[in-house]
């Protein structure tokens, strides 16, 4: 194998300027007449965002990771590294980086920032469609079979088990039958699905064929968000490359299964992610869902059975059929096998994606791959798991071990892996507020409870971040919140009060607070903000007097800060600048 | 059948039922608002959410089907809880006020209201403002639930898609595409969406009551003074079955080309395409069908066996001719006898040719001929024993009115001054006309202006009207008035002759200008002389067409009312038994139509008092379910009404040739069109309402 430079070339490398540094490693290698003995392969992202990262593998010697990499650092690293030999060291990845993959296991992710995901051969290298091979040579019943062995369950959120999912498609009586990729990642903050996508896609084309043939399914689209246009780019590539090698379309590799693949793009509503509405919408109709049963395994697409599985669900499944069953079943817990992939994002060191064997507690995660907190002096406060219509944790469910039930039992979802730390100054009746601003905005409109429901209760949520709310408030919150959660009509009405009613159980203290004291803990809620220097905690520092946009505090060396409130905006930048909680 | 149990109720369900439907059938009531037993199931309301043995969660009813020892509870304390807070959801969306008697207001009460949260104040919904000039049906936004009825019925079974939801969430509301008015929608007006609406948000422009419902719904149908099924040839005819729709006709009226003809048409006044812009041309359509009737309704006529029961009817108007062929068709002998020697009464007296051809009303009198009428012309009966005598068991009235009345200005005898029933007589039968020189006719109804037109054909140099009110209070048919005034008939408004002074070479009219007072019994505001605005017309002939009366013969020993009209219920002579009675000699002058209606319901008395059944209707198209698709059209709402066209004006002066050119096919599959098939409403499933607590 040749000597390889990898460029992370996603959509973050890309918006580092990670084409550049391709093109002048090519240049550079040309230069010192290089080009023999490396190539250059843009490779997907790797899921921590340090601008454009850099690998340089030679076989037999020791991995070397570039971070932080402009294109005018890259002649710098040829003429020292490629042609000398000597590594650039203050270029070098650092503890971090390190730190960050280290705790991880990575099978999902395997190939992003490894392989070119614009080239087949490359996936073929890397044991592509060895799995499929595998499959041809079962029945389809076998293969289910070996599904239900692997454990695998759902990583769009409910945690199905992909195999029972299969199987009662399999038993569907219907002429024609789907299955459908879901890869409208709709939780802001969450990028595992583009990064597989742009990374891998061809893992996500195998799996697809394979569930087909299992299920009996001769057609797949894969719903895409138009937000991707990398992602969707290379899947189309990887189709039409996948088509003309025979490992898609009619008689795949001679074993007289068939299998074709659309891209279907969608608008990006939220709620396209809910499997009716995401039919819906490839239909061709307003993505809006509908109840069920029927389930889409019944009646899905036009009305034939269709399996639905989001993107890192098919992204393992290659996995699972070329190294077995058993394999997959011995990572992970009893009940969730396999790994997580989640977005790390919020006050932790390290933000990015971050994947896991199930049953990893979250404090392990958070303080392991994450790094801990970023700002030294800050205490943890909680964690919010599972995207918009998650919930918030507090750091004495730190040790919750990750995997379905036990999150759920917290009142927290799994969801499709969102996992957003805060310290202190994160108010959590404003987070709650943050959440339900989103999930408002994203309800389709059509049950009452979420259309009505979610609005009603953000109007709460506003009254008591005003610092207007009231005792009666609470009980709204909890009572509605209730009826939501059990008569709205699908999974994100049914989730959405989650946020309200987890900061409602775990942190009651802030929403009392509010309302009986008027104070925001965090100091978030500006109504309540008294913007008052306390100076016993005041170092005089004047971080505050840089922050300020208006020139509103005033200050001088070893003097306390003064505020003029007339010219204050109450934007709460000296609030943020302050490392010594000297502001309320 | 399968066994389930709602309520403790044990259950015998058909298979592939919901729960909701199963529960409705079995008199369980289970609150809903977005279900509808014309849609296929949506779960949006949330209501009708239930507890089943086994189930996850709150399945919602209406899209859960009953399945074999299924365990329904549908009223637990929780349910009842979470319906209390989504209906306070929904109210704290809505105005205040709900609207009455609408289902959602029912469901409403029915759940309860629980103040879930006193004093908080919602934010307003932003809505579109829906222009007020919006043709018959107001779309009040404000109203509206989003139970989707209304979209899923011009979407998915009207196959229209003029409104739909708009925007998502909180902010979603139903609108039309990029908020256009609604004629510029695709709009249809069938008004599936005003019929499911649950809470008032879409409504007719007007209110009406249970018993009003189908009249105000049909108009068409509902207002054709003999019944005629309007609403039912028109959709044949948009469907290019003219032969059937000519056949519907026929199950109701004999005379149909001649309605065709000179129906005056309140159908089209009633029709609520004219609300949208204009009215169906329904005479016309009817014209176009009868004139290619194929006559095959001829097989399919039904003649029952014969009873030996003989009717004498007296008069061949619209009223005798009809109740002639109901009452042979019964299976009795008829013998019509007629004062001329033709059929037709009025229709062949009063109606210029140039309105009706006469090989029309030939023809249509041939056809009860020959259906076994006996038909004696020129024989005036004078008494009513006479007929009893000769072995008839019943007799039927029907000589019309038809007499002119005078105004009773001093110089009316002069004979110079006519009667316009008179004149047009003369010209009709005789083909003579005593008009010449200047003629002023008096008078705003149909005779008025048939004489004018007459007049303008046959020796008239110059013919103008004195009318005593306005054009609007005019009771001749609009387009009358307007052909008279396309002919050059002038028309002197607000105008009452009030004396004739005889001169040797003319007459001398002094009139007298009026102007409206207050409303008089009919509804039309009095016409009041102007003091000392008198002024002389100078005519050669005056012609007065202010009305007739009827002349009874004495010897037919018959009550009259004060009008001078033989006092009849329900087509029955009062006080003398045998006798029966319809057209213009019952109710005074009124139109081909109206005579008719009361030729069919004194048949069908006679037939009843001959020992039949008095069911004389015959079906010559059997009723079949209607395609309740009605696909997108772009510019509906705008398609014209197609008129009839005219022969110029100066052919039509030049003699008696019919005035209007019957439609081509083209023209009338167009116009057929236009109609907004207002009748599938009527086919619309009721919704389940809560039981009154």
């Amino acid at each position: 194998m040749k000597n390889r430079i990898l460029i992370c070339n996603g959509t973050s490398g890309i918006s580092a300027g990670a084409e550049k540094v391709a093109d002048f490693f090519k240049e550079g290698l040309e230069r010192y007449n290089l080009q023999d003995d490396y190539d250059v392969i843009k490779t997907g992202d790797r899921g921590l965002f340090r601008d454009v990262l850099v690998d340089i593998v030679v076989p037999d010697a020791e991995r070397i990771t570039y971070e932080y990499v402009t294109p005018d650092d890259v002649s710098k690293i040829v003429e020292e590294h490629l042609v000398k030999g000597e590594p650039v060291e203050k270029m070098l990845a650092g503890e971090d980086y390190k730190q960050f993959f280290a705790g991880q296991t990575r099978i999902v992710l395997a190939n992003c920032g490894e392989i070119d995901p614009e080239s087949l051969d490359d996936y073929l290298a890397h044991n592509g469609y060895k799995a499929l091979k595998n499959v041809l040579s079962m029945t389809p019943d076998d293969a289910i079979k070996e599904m239900k062995t692997a454990g695998l369950r759902g990583r769009g959120g409910a945690g199905f088990p992909t195999g029972m999912k299969w199987d009662f498609c399999r038993q569907a009586e219907g002429d024609q039958k789907y299955i459908v990729c879901n890869a409208d990642e709709g939780d802001p903050g969450a990028f595992m699905d583009r990064s597989v996508l742009e990374g891998d896609p061809h893992a996500v084309v195998e799996g697809m064929i394979i569930a087909g043939y299992a299920i009996g399914a001769t057609e797949g689209y894969i719903y895409c968000r138009a937000e991707y246009p990398i992602a969707i780019k290379r899947l189309t590539r990887a189709i039409s490359q996948s088509e003309e090698r025979g490992y898609l379309g009619k008689n795949i590799q001679g074993s007289g299964h068939s299998f074709h693949l659309t891209i279907k793009q969608g608008a990006g509503a939220f709620v396209c992610g809910e499997e009716t509405a995401l039919l819906a919408s490839i239909e061709g109709r307003r993505g809006m869902p509908k109840p069920r049963p029927p389930f889409p395994a019944q009646k899905g697409l036009w009305g034939k059975p269709t399996t639905i599985n989001n993107v890192e669900t098919l992204a393992n499944i290659r996995h699972i059929f070329e190294k077995g069953a058993q394999w997959f079943a011995s990572v992970g817990t009893e009940n969730s096998k396999g790994t997580k992939v989640f977005a790390l994002a919020g006050k932790v060191k390290n933000t990015g994606l971050v994947e896991v064997p199930m049953g990893m507690t979250i404090r392990d995660l958070v303080f392991g791959p994450g790094g801990g907190m970023l700002r030294k002096k800050a205490k943890f406060k909680g964690i919010q798991l599972g995207g918009p219509s998650g919930g918030c944790l507090p750091e004495d469910l730190l040790d919750t071990p990750i995997d379905y039930e036990s999150i759920n039992q917290t009142g927290a979802i799994m969801g499709s892996g969102g996992m957003v730390v805060m310290d202190t100054r994160t108010c959590m009746v404003d987070v709650a507020r943050f959440f339900l601003d989103f999930t408002v905005t994203e309800s389709c409109g059509k049950c009452v409870p979420c259309r009505i429901g979610l609005k009603r209760t953000l109007e709460v949520l506003d009254e008591i971040t005003a610092g207007r709310g009231t005792e009666e408030h609470l009980t709204f919150l909890k009572e509605m919140g209730n009826t939501i959660k059990n008569t709205a009509l699908c999974g994100l009405g049914n989730t959405a009060p989650n946020p309200v009613l987890t900061t409602l159980r775990y942190f009651p203290e802030e929403y009392q607070a509010h309302i009986h004291d008027h104070m925001c803990p965090a100091h978030v809620c500006t109504a309540l903000v008294k913007f008052e220097f306390i100076e016993e905690n005041c170092t005089k520092c004047g971080q505050c007097f840089k922050a300020c946009p208006v020139g509103a505090i005033s200050w001088e060396k070893k003097q306390y800060p003064i505020l003029d409130k007339e010219k204050c905006i109450k934007c709460k930048s000296c609030i943020d600048a302050c490392n010594f909680e000297a502001i309320q | 059948m399968i066994q389930i149990s709602i309520d403790n109720q044990q259950l015998q369900v058909k298979q592939g039922k919901t729960v909701l439907e199963a529960a409705l059938d079995a008199g369980i009531y289970i609150p809903n608002l977005c279900y509808h037993p014309d849609l296929p199931p949506l779960g949006a309301c949330r209501l009708c959410l239930v507890e089943i043995d086994g189930m996850r969660g709150f399945p919602p009813s209406c899209t859960t089907y009953v399945s074999e020892g299924m365990v329904v509870q549908t009223r637990t304390p929780q349910l009842q809880e979470f319906r209390k807070n989504i209906i306070w959801l929904m109210l704290s969306d809505h105005p205040k006020d709900l609207a009455e008697s609408t289902q959602f207001q029912k469901v409403v009460e029915w759940v309860g209201i629980k103040d879930v949260l006193p004093g908080h104040v919602s934010e307003p919904r932003k809505l579109p403002v829906i222009p007020e000039d919006e043709p018959v049906y107001i779309r009040d936004l404000s109203r509206c639930i989003l139970c989707e009825r209304c979209v899923r019925m011009c979407q998915e079974v009207r196959g229209i898609g003029a409104i739909g939801l708009i925007n998502r969430g909180i902010k979603t509301y139903v609108g039309t595409q990029i908020d256009v008015p609604i004629m510029d929608s695709g709009c249809k007006f069938c008004e599936a969406c005003v019929e499911v609406c649950p809470s008032g948000a879409l409504r007719d422009k007007d209110s009406f009551t249970e018993e009003e419902r189908e009249a105000f719904i049909l108009p068409c149908t509902n207002t054709c003074p003999a019944g005629i099924d309007v609403a039912r040839y028109v959709r044949l005819i948009a469907e290019g079955r003219y032969q059937d729709a000519i056949e519907v006709i026929r199950e109701t009226v004999p005379l149909p080309y001649t309605l065709g003809c000179v129906c005056p048409h309140p159908c089209e006044e009633a029709c609520r395409r004219g609300e949208v812009n204009e009215a169906i041309s329904i005479r016309a359509l009817k014209k176009f069908v009868a004139e290619r009737d194929t006559g095959r309704w001829r097989e399919k006529l039904k003649i029952l066996p014969e009873t030996s029961r003989k009717v004498a009817v007296v008069g061949a108007g619209p009223a005798g001719l009809t109740a002639a062929w109901f009452i042979r068709k019964q299976g009795h002998a008829v013998t019509v006898f007629e004062a001329l020697d033709k059929g037709g009464g009025t229709m062949r007296i009063g109606i210029p040719e140039y309105r009706l051809p006469r090989h029309v009303l030939d023809q249509e009198i041939k056809d009860i001929e020959d259906i076994g009428v006996e038909f004696r012309y020129n024989t005036r009966v004078e008494s009513l024993d006479g007929l009893f005598d000769q072995g008839f068991d019943a007799v039927f009235l029907g000589m019309g009115a038809t007499k002119g009345t005078t105004m009773g200005v001093p110089g009316e005898d002069d004979p110079r001054v006519l009667d316009g029933l008179s004149v047009l007589a003369s010209i009709n039968l005789e083909g003579k006309s005593e008009l010449k020189g200047r003629v002023a006719v008096v008078g705003g109804g149909n005779v008025a202006i048939d004489v004018a037109r007459c007049g303008l054909r046959a020796g008239a140099e110059q013919v103008s009207m004195l009318y005593r009110r306005t054009r609007q209070e005019m009771p001749a048919s609009p387009e009358e008035i307007e052909a008279a005034l396309n002919e050059g008939v002038e028309i002197d408004f607000l105008v009452a002759p009030i004396r004739v002074i005889a001169q040797v070479d003319c007459l001398q009219v002094e009139c007298i200008r009026m102007e409206l007072g207050k409303p008089d019994t009919s509804g039309r505001r009095r016409p009041v002389p102007v003091e000392g605005s008198e002024f002389i017309l100078e005519v050669d002939r005056f012609v007065m067409a202010i009305g007739q009366k009827a002349i009874i013969p004495e010897g037919f020993e018959i009550m009259l009312n004060r009008r001078g009209y033989i006092e009849a219920e329900n087509g029955r002579a009062l006080k003398r038994k045998r006798v029966f009675t319809g057209g213009d000699v019952m109710s005074g002058p009124a139109t081909v139509i109206e005579a008719i209606h009361t030729g069919r319901v004194a048949a069908s008395e006679i037939d009843k008092y001959l020992g039949g059944t008095g069911d004389i209707m015959q079906r010559f198209i059997p009723e079949e379910p209607e395609n309740k698709r009605l696909g997108r059209d772009e510019g509906f709402a705008y398609y014209k009404r197609i008129h009839e066209e005219m022969m110029p004006v100066e052919e039509c002066l030049k003699g008696f040739d019919e005035v209007e050119h019957v439609f081509d096919e083209k023209m009338a599959l167009e116009e057929a069109k236009r109609c907004l098939r207002c009748q599938l409403r009527l086919t619309i499933s009721k919704v389940p309402m809560p039981p009154s607590k």
